[in-house]
């Protein structure tokens, strides 16, 4: 029956384009329109530079779209991505709240059914923008190629197929952990545009905390900053599992507190929505 | 009509709901035998939606116990025996007609060539809007559309609150056949209320007549008019005659119908004449549930 919710979920959100276009397409494709301008008007103005002996990457080296992978798959929770995915997940977690149609399919499956296979499709969307943001970061690379006639490569081994797919893990769920404020945010109010906003609020929120809590005497790397500030704790992990560089031994021990905070700030919210979920009257839509 | 024989399809014992201070409902025991088609009357606030919502599994009950298709409320093996529209119903704006039954049908696990979504379109009356996006249907647009999805996981129970509502005559007559035949010959059992008291005498074969929360009168429409009949009066003063006549007198066009028995109709007369009330015309007419309905709850507002 998780199955069956799952698929009806997905088929629901395949045919609403235009969420899919801004919360999975806009950000990437908006990211290589822009890379492409920027090229072209930096190949425009070479001259200048040159005169100017300023290194904008048009070297003569190839472009090595392998590295440019790996590179590009360590920004995949961006935050023009972050903010544009919480359209897709404030639609797909409040959007039966908005059309009043959990009356429809309420009864056919369990509570906790309905709301994982949300998370599901949510994790698909979200895998969807991803690919899609490193497609177009390739296809960025190769047009940098093609402006700067430059050569292009392709190099990529073991070790860095690894750090692709752990960093490219890490993002999904720090992207999931984000828009998990979102699904309590949704069941508590019902209402898409608390969906949206609570989790852009309170991510903003913790992205101007950082700084004010570092200068009152936070370490970066103590508990009171992993566990209170997920962007810090993923921010913590994520140079390990990309970075193909030694790690001080202070992130090392640092590491097990900045999982614990990230899990903590996904799994308590989706705990507490699925508990208020399994209790609530839904015919108040 | 269909046989009431076998078990029943829901039974209610002891049922409660309160929203703080009010109770919705107020223990209430109901038995709705499986077959046919079975109607819930009662005015403003008597329980019907609560009661609906209830044995969808939408809301709990404060107390009591309700087994539906031989399940305890929530038991989803039973739920997927039901379809189900509770009022007007929603849907994705963006989806077409066609769009939102294969995606109820996929949430049912069914593909779109198992739930025969074509066939209840066609059945419905929606084969020519079957992709058009819902956003610009009316009313009875969406009343035949949440018909057909309460109808594609092919159901042994369906609960329709008020499947007429805003459609025009025709679509009216149109989804009194499909109800009908849906009992008579897929077998289904369908619960319904309305409003429309005329419509339920015609399409039910049993009611229930809920009164502020409890069960006022349950039977066969037939049981429930038989015996009982309506004095139809031209008079003048009409107001004085109401205050006369009691709580079954209402008004319909120029005249005052009030249910009473035969042997009641002597002193109703005299009892007028005595209160100078000039009476022009008095004469029997037919029982309907209406007049059953006035009766049991006292002539309230009707829904």
């Amino acid at each position: 029956m998780f199955a069956d919710a799952v698929r009806a979920e997905a088929y629901r959100l395949i045919r609403n384009r235009s969420t899919l276009f801004w919360s999975a397409a806009f950000v990437p494709v908006g990211a290589l329109i822009v890379s492409i301008v920027v090229n072209l008007v930096t190949q425009a103005n070479t001259t200048k530079l040159d005169a100017l002996k300023l290194d904008v990457g048009v070297t003569g080296a190839p472009v090595d779209l392998g590295q440019a992978l790996v590179a590009t798959a360590g920004q995949l929770a961006n935050p023009g991505l972050l903010l544009f995915l919480t359209i897709g997940a404030a639609t797909l977690f409040a959007g039966d709240y908005r059309w009043e149609t959990w009356r429809l399919v309420i009864a056919r499956n369990r509570r906790p059914n309905l709301i994982l296979a949300k998370l599901a499709v949510m994790a698909g969307l979200a895998v969807g923008a991803m690919l899609l943001f490193l497609l177009c970061g390739l296809l960025a690379e190769i047009s940098k190629a093609v402006i700067f006639e430059r050569g292009i490569s392709f190099s990529i081994d073991g070790g860095d197929l690894g750090r692709l797919a752990t960093v490219s893990a890490l993002c999904l769920w720090r992207i999931l952990q984000f828009v998990m404020l979102g699904l309590l945010a949704a069941v508590v109010s019902r209402s898409l545009l608390a969906a949206l906003f609570v989790p852009l609020a309170i991510g903003a929120a913790q992205g101007i905390a950082a700084p004010m809590l570092m200068g009152l005497g936070w370490m970066p790397d103590g508990w009171p900053t992993l566990l209170s500030l997920p962007g810090s704790a993923f921010d913590m992990i994520r140079p390990v599992v990309w970075l193909d560089q030694p790690v001080p031994a202070e992130v090392t021990a640092a590491l097990p507190r900045a999982v614990i905070g990230l899990t903590l700030w996904t799994l308590a919210p989706l705990a507490a929505a699925l508990v208020l979920f399994s209790r609530q009257d839904l015919s108040k839509e | 009509m269909t046989d009431h024989s076998a078990g029943p399809v829901i039974e209610v014992t002891g049922l409660s709901k309160a929203y703080g201070t009010v109770k919705a409902l107020d223990g209430l025991d109901l038995s709705i035998p499986r077959g046919g088609v079975y109607g819930v009357l009662g005015p403003n606030g008597a329980g019907k939606s609560t009661l609906f919502r209830i044995l969808l599994g939408l809301i709990r009950p404060t107390s009591g116990r309700v087994n539906v298709m031989g399940g305890e409320v929530g038991d989803v093996a039973a739920m997927r025996r039901t379809g189900s529209m509770i009022e007007t119903p929603r849907y994705p704006p963006f989806l077409t007609a066609r769009q939102v039954l294969t995606w109820l049908a996929r949430s049912h696990g069914l593909s779109p060539a198992e739930a025969r979504i074509d066939a209840w379109l066609e059945r419905v009356g929606m084969t020519a809007a079957a992709d058009r996006r819902v956003r610009g249907f009316s009313v009875g647009m969406m009343q035949r559309l949440g018909v057909a999805a309460a109808l594609i996981s092919k159901p042994d129970l369906v609960v329709l609150d008020e499947p007429t509502s805003g459609m025009d005559p025709p679509g009216i007559q149109e989804m009194r056949a499909l109800i009908r035949s849906l009992a008579d010959d897929d077998g289904v059992t369908v619960i319904l209320a309305s409003h429309q008291l005329a419509e339920v005498q015609r399409v039910c074969d049993r009611v229930a007549i809920l009164d502020r929360g409890r069960l006022a009168r349950e039977g066969r429409v037939s049981d429930l008019t038989a015996g009982r009949a309506r004095l139809r009066f031209e008079l003048t003063p009409i107001a004085a005659a109401l205050d006369l006549l009691g709580p079954t007198a209402r008004l319909e066009g120029d005249a005052v119908l009030v249910e009473a028995r035969r042997e009641e109709a002597p002193t109703l007369i005299r009892r007028l004449v005595e209160a100078d009330v000039e009476i022009t015309e008095a004469r029997w007419q037919g029982a309907d549930l209406e007049s059953v309905f006035m009766t049991e709850t006292g002539g309230r507002d009707v829904r």
